[in-house]
């Protein structure tokens, strides 16, 4: 069993997002991620 | 000789490490994380510790200092840079080094003692880098010291002389991969490990074996540029 990590996050727009989660969020070396959009 | 050792809310080790480096060769100062001037220093020293609570993941806020980017132009011409367990941590996240360091394989957070190789390799230097093949006894003091790469980038690192020391056999602690426990760029520059050398430069402490891995960084200070 693996315990991964959820991040929620409420931003202005979606553009910086995948940046955001290769630089800071996730490593990619070790860490993959899925950007789910929650429309209001 | 002028070391920097770099502070981060949250680092433990920084003052050891001053006490290190000065045992070893020159002067040393704490670095605030914020400066982003390193001045005249001569070797950069990242220490062990939890930078940021080990928020989100180790070294992963840290790398984000303006102190580390001064680190990355210093690197990038040449400057010796010595990660220590976080610092490793740090370092990796910055990609100033390859591979990252996961969670112990037992999931327990280890201190103790352990033996360590140091590697001989292609950019070792007969007669000065190159061991006595006596194992340097060091402690290490983490819970996310295993070492991990695809299996390329190891093949790469162990063919172009970058792992610098792995685990005796029979003691690596935490699952590292082929047991490395430290790394080096490719310029050689800047080296890595998860053991504390810091903690080991006393009599008292049970071993001055730590004072090599200082040496060495004292010895690519003193590589004119």
């Amino acid at each position: 069993m693996r315990v991964g990590r959820l991040v929620e996050l409420e931003a202005d727009g979606p553009e910086r997002l995948p940046e955001l989660c290769e630089k800071l969020l996730a490593n990619p070396l070790i860490e993959d991620f899925e950007i789910q959009s929650i429309d209001a | 000789m002028k070391w920097a050792v770099l502070q981060f809310p949250g680092s433990c080790d920084e003052r050891d490490a001053v006490r290190a480096c000065e045992r070893s060769d020159g002067e040393a100062r704490l670095h605030w994380h914020e400066d982003r001037d390193l001045g005249d220093a001569d070797a950069v020293v990242v220490p062990g510790g939890f930078s940021y609570g080990d928020y989100l993941r180790a070294g992963a806020i840290a790398r984000f200092s303006p102190a580390m980017e001064a680190v990355a132009e210093f690197a990038a011409a040449g400057g010796p840079v010595l990660g220590i367990c976080n610092g490793f941590q740090v370092l990796c996240e910055a990609d100033l080094l390859p591979g990252a360091l996961l969670r112990n394989e037992s999931l327990r957070f280890l201190c103790r003692q352990v033996e360590l190789i140091e590697v001989d390799g292609p950019k070792s230097q007969p007669g000065v880098d190159k061991s006595a093949h006596r194992p340097l006894s060091i402690p290490v003091k983490h819970g996310e010291g295993r070492y991990w790469a695809p299996e390329e980038m190891l093949d790469a690192l162990e063919a172009n002389g970058q792992v610098a020391y792995r685990y005796a056999p029979g003691q690596n602690p935490n699952g590292s991969a082929r047991d490395i426990a430290g790394v080096t760029n490719e310029a050689g520059n800047v080296l890595g490990l998860m053991p504390h050398p810091e903690h080991a430069v006393d009599p008292l402490e049970g071993s001055t074996d730590g004072l090599r891995v200082f040496e060495r960084m004292a010895r690519l200070a003193r590589i004119p540029a």
